[in-house]
């Protein structure tokens, strides 16, 4: 199992006990007097018989503080994921830390930075390179939404999952609207692989029904779950940080709650990716500096419940390319995420928003991840790296340890050395021409896509497992009304066309 | 007096106290068995009269522990740096950090990314730059540039350091090279400024005549004495951190004695500006991660000598203005200010010590600004927590945009970029793809156009700069330092109608 890396240090608080006791205490709060809308008369009925305070006429929710401490007691610290190859399993938490990619609607032109729907091809490709990097733990829904060619809307991430499934042996996550998590578990029962069920919350303190069906599934299936927070501070939570704390972490207890309710020490993650409102144009503030506070705080609050958290807001950023800006917006909030107490870094491939992810991206990510995992290893001391007597050996000038064994030992383990960065000196780096870390993640990405093979492929049988289930699907989705006749026509072409099913 | 910016959490640490104790008893060690070598009769002298061994041999120092102990003890943990302007003064220690411009040798174009000497205008207007950027605390010695055009390299120490005089206000600092600093102290000595400047160990364990004798200069002028190791781990340092914690710290310690010795209560600040070997070229192995694990250990070395430090050198490996520089600069800079260095250089470098460009640190500027904002934490209060306003505002359909509260908090928990592209795609394809280089640009030319030096030099202090610079070229000339051909095409430049501003 390849497990992450291990934080070896204690994790940076920017929060007094006393403060984190004030957000607890908030949270308990907010959920004892406003509770939550929970638009899902099943779960309505589950929490009322739990004790919870329920009105199924406007379908609000009211939770009692000691159930929902006793929830949180019920959710593991630290759990295990199986992959269909074992080699991919997953830890989350106790001080682990992995990653996994950010969404991005499009692709984008390395030259121009304009977005576009990739190509099925290209979408392919991201899958592979994700699902070749080996700092990748876990792929996320949508690398990017769908591909062109004639999918209809609600089956594109259907599709998109039978994609990840037959192009990567990597878990993936179920997300939940629309239902298609109904098609998409059983994809992955059929295959052997624990996928995430995906509940989301939506802000303010409302569970809309797809995403409260999701519990249920998570409970039937015995699956993990992934828990996304949104809310925009200034938005849809309060602009003050810590309110936003508050009104996160009530967001994201309903759910936790109604898991735990159906099935005693269900796994669970939540997930931030709570974002500042830009007040000028109203999209999210996108690589802001006082979401990383955010994400800081609630690191050192889930701590104290013993929830594993996931760091979303390292993925997006709000530069249109691949630049410094989009550089440093990436790197800051993914090591104060890390050095907090993340146990998952949502932070490859994405470039501005949730609107465009590219390979290139994403191998330059897997750089950063590598030096932040080589930064949660911390300092070894011991009597060989503190090296004293081969100090008193070398001495002063003209000493040096360039020859020494120690040296020779030693560099490879203590130095971190990035697989796309520019390391050459300016005459070299003239004479090579001139190439960017850009240029060397196309190199690597090139030799990813010429060599690498999904290990195991999907046998025969499972293929067609994955096939019948699409075709489930995609007659419930006409029967429901979500597929239009356009839309048939256009993907019908597709399937006929498009040399199923690679 | 600027604040600076006051980390309001316990800083990050990566070694245990057990680490911290192994890595100062190795330290100790050293210095008593290994000695360090000082070309100097006199630092020989010095430390012989004070109770170290001397051999003269080899001109190696061992220094006993109660002695080394007494010298740490001597230098203060916080004191005040003056600068031309009061407004500029600052406070050095503690929990506050703040951040000064990271040279380079050369400017570079920024479009072919070829480096090239500066104009004597570029000098001046970057020098104006850098006195503009809000987040500019200090501006070191050979900054922006080591010099420019037309002027012979002994001279480029004292230019630069007139430019800076001339052009800012902010406190700033001198080096030595073939005595230079004579005329440096005393031109800013003319203006009233206090410097800084440095004692720099030619690693391994060996100090030469020149900083020593710079050393005993600038403690006579009573200004600040920075103390610097500079090893590179593999090379100069063993390869290992611990290892390079260790000599680099003996060397620095000993440094510090000397100091003490000339005189007791100098003001010293402790640099870490070291790097591990790149093994293939072997130049520093500038942006590694392994710098910042060593910079997170040196801060809590010296946070137990309770001597300030410098460091968080944010040398990028890359050659542009591009991703790579971004992640590799903006960890140092956070690690350093999270784990307390006081002085963290920045704004403006881009590969190695090779190049600089104002537009580089108009970008940086944001960077600090947002880590300012970091080390601020978060406020935890009745009204940041706003659990009535949460309960007011309840569930979807209610929201934050227009409340009274949001208008009020927005403000303060957001930090807002100067320089970022935070448009939407749609708004930044009608604008033109800015990015943050072109908004940069657009900045540094409003900059130009409207900021003043305050105050200006009297019409006496420019004399007084004029007359030293006078002696220094006569002097140097006279030494046979300065060519007849550089001669010629240096007063040649000195004759023009801008002098000296160009």
């Amino acid at each position: 199992m390849e497990s992450g890396f291990r934080r070896r240090f204690k994790p940076l608080e920017i929060l007094t006990e006393e403060e984190v006791d004030a957000i607890h205490r908030g949270t308990l709060d907010v959920l004892q007097e406003t509770g939550a809308l929970v638009y899902n008369k099943r779960a309505l009925k589950v929490f009322e018989k739990a004790g919870c305070d329920v009105d199924f006429e406007t379908e609000r929710v009211n939770f009692p503080p000691d159930l929902v401490e006793e929830c949180l007691r019920k959710s593991p610290s630290s759990f295990h994921v199986k992959a269909r190859n074992s080699k991919h399993d997953l830890i989350i938490g106790a001080d682990n830390v992995i990653f996994f990619n950010f969404p991005g609607r499009d692709t984008v032109d390395l030259n121009t930075w304009e977005p576009r729907a990739p190509t099925q091809k290209e979408h392919m490709e991201l899958i592979t390179v994700l699902d070749a990097l080996p700092n990748v733990h876990f792929l996320n829904a949508y690398p990017y939404f769908g591909f062109s060619g004639g999918i209809p809307e609600v089956m594109k991430e259907i599709e998109g999952v039978a994609l990840r499934m037959r192009n990567s042996t990597k878990v993936t996550v179920a997300i939940a609207n629309h239902d298609i998590d109904m098609f998409t578990i059983r994809m992955a029962e059929a295959i052997g692989t624990e996928i995430f069920a995906n509940p989301n919350t939506s802000s303010p303190l409302t569970c809309y029904t797809d995403q409260v069906n999701a519990c249920f599934l998570a409970a039937e299936y015995d699956l993990p779950s992934m828990i996304w927070d949104g809310a925009t501070s200034g938005g849809t939570a309060p602009a003050s940080l810590a309110g936003a704390v508050v009104l996160s972490n009530a967001e994201l207890i309903p759910y936790i709650v109604l898991l735990q309710l159906l099935k005693p020490g269900a796994r669970l993650a939540v997930a931030n990716l709570v974002l500042a409102q830009n007040m000028r144009n109203g999209a999210p503030a996108f690589g802001e500096i006082g979401i990383s506070l955010h994400n800081v705080a609630f690191n050192q609050v889930w701590r104290k419940y013993g929830v594993p958290t996931v760091c979303s807001s390292c993925g997006p950023t709000s530069s249109k390319r691949i630049d410094f800006q989009s550089g440093y917006q990436k790197m800051m909030p993914a090591i104060l995420s890390a050095i907090s107490g993340s146990s998952v870094l949502q932070l490859y491939s994405s470039i501005y928003g949730e609107i465009t992810a590219h390979p290139i991206q994403a191998i330059l990510d897997d750089d950063i991840a590598g030096m932040i995992g080589r930064f949660l290893e911390g300092i070894d001391v011991s009597d060989d790296s503190l090296a004293v007597d081969l100090i008193n050996e070398v001495g002063p000038i003209p000493g040096d340890y360039l020859g020494k064994a120690h040296t020779r030992r030693w560099w490879k383990k203590e130095q971190f050395v990035p697989k796309a960065a520019d390391r050459l000196t300016y005459p070299e780096w003239s004479k090579a021409g001139k190439k960017s870390c850009i240029d060397y993640a196309k190199q690597r990405m090139d030799e990813i896509l010429a060599t690498h093979k999904v290990d195991p492929p999907l046998t025969a049988s499972q293929e067609k497992d994955i096939e019948r289930i699409l075709k489930e699907a995609r007659e419930y989705y006409r029967n429901k009304g979500l597929i239009t006749d356009k839309e048939w026509e256009a993907y019908k072409k597709y399937l006929k066309e498009s040399g199923r099913p690679y | 007096m600027l604040k600076g910016f006051v980390r309001n959490f316990k800083p990050l640490e990566i070694l245990n106290e057990q680490q911290i104790e192994e890595i100062h008893t190795g330290t100790l060690y050293v210095l008593r068995e290994t000695g360090v070598r000082f070309e100097s009769e006199r630092a020989l002298k010095l430390f012989e009269k004070n109770g170290c061994q001397v051999d003269r041999n080899n001109n190696r120092v061992r220094f006993p522990e109660g002695l080394v102990e007494e010298c740490l003890r001597r230098c203060p943990s916080r004191f005040r740096v003056k600068a031309r302007n009061p407004n500029n003064d600052m406070i050095w220690g503690g929990n506050t950090t703040y951040f000064q411009a990271l040279s380079g040798m050369q400017t570079v174009d920024l479009d072919t990314w070829k480096p090239r000497t500066p104009t004597r205008k570029e000098y001046y207007d970057a020098v104006t730059v850098l006195d503009a950027l809000e987040n500019v605390h200090v501006i070191p010695w050979y900054t922006p540039w080591f010099g420019f055009e037309n002027i012979p390299s002994v001279m480029a120490m004292p230019e630069g350091l007139a430019a800076r005089l001339r052009n800012s206000s902010k406190f700033t600092c001198e080096n030595y090279s073939m005595g230079c600093e004579v005329f440096n102290i005393q031109m800013a000595q003319a203006v009233g400024a206090e410097l800084r400047s440095s004692m720099a160990a030619s690693p391994p364990l060996t100090f030469y005549n020149d900083a020593v004798e710079n050393a005993f200069r600038v403690i006579e002028a009573g200004f600040v004495l920075l103390l610097t190791s500079g090893s590179v781990y593999g090379g100069t340092s063993p390869a290992t951190i611990a290892g390079s914690l260790i000599s680099g710290n003996a060397e620095i310690i000993a440094g510090i004695v000397l100091a003490q010795l000339i005189k007791p209560g100098t003001r010293i600040i402790a640099q870490d500006f070291s790097f591990p070997q790149n093994m293939r070229s072997g130049s520093p192995a500038f942006g590694a991660i392994e710098i910042s694990l060593h910079q997170a250990g040196f801060n809590q070395m010296w946070r137990k000598y309770g001597i300030p430090t410098d460091g968080g050198v944010c040398y990028p490996s890359s050659k542009m203005i591009d991703y790579q520089a971004a992640y590799e600069k903006a960890i140092i800079a956070l690690v350093g200010a999270l784990t307390g260095t006081n002085t963290i250089w920045i704004q403006g470098a881009l590969y190695g010590e090779l190049a600089f460009h104002p537009v580089q640190a108009i970008i940086d500027d944001d960077v600090v600004g947002m880590i300012g904002r970091f080390l601020e934490g978060i406020d935890v209060s009745d009204e940041t927590l706003a659990i009535d306003l949460i309960n007011e505002v309840g569930p979807i359909p209610g929201h934050y945009l227009t409340k009274a509260h949001t208008r009020e908090w927005w403000k303060k928990e957001q930090f807002i970029p100067k320089v970022a592209d935070r448009l939407t795609y749609p708004e930044w394809l009608k604008t033109g793809k800015k990015s943050c280089i072109d908004y940069a640009k657009e900045r540094m030319d409003e900059m130009l156009a409207t900021h003043k030096v305050d105050p200006p030099l009297t019409a006496s202090q420019e004399e007084d700069i004029e007359r030293i610079l006078k002696e220094a070229r006569e002097h140097y000339r006279k030494k046979g330092l300065i060519s007849d051909k550089e001669w010629e095409i240096y007063t040649k430049a000195l004759r023009s109608p801008n002098y000296p501003y160009a």
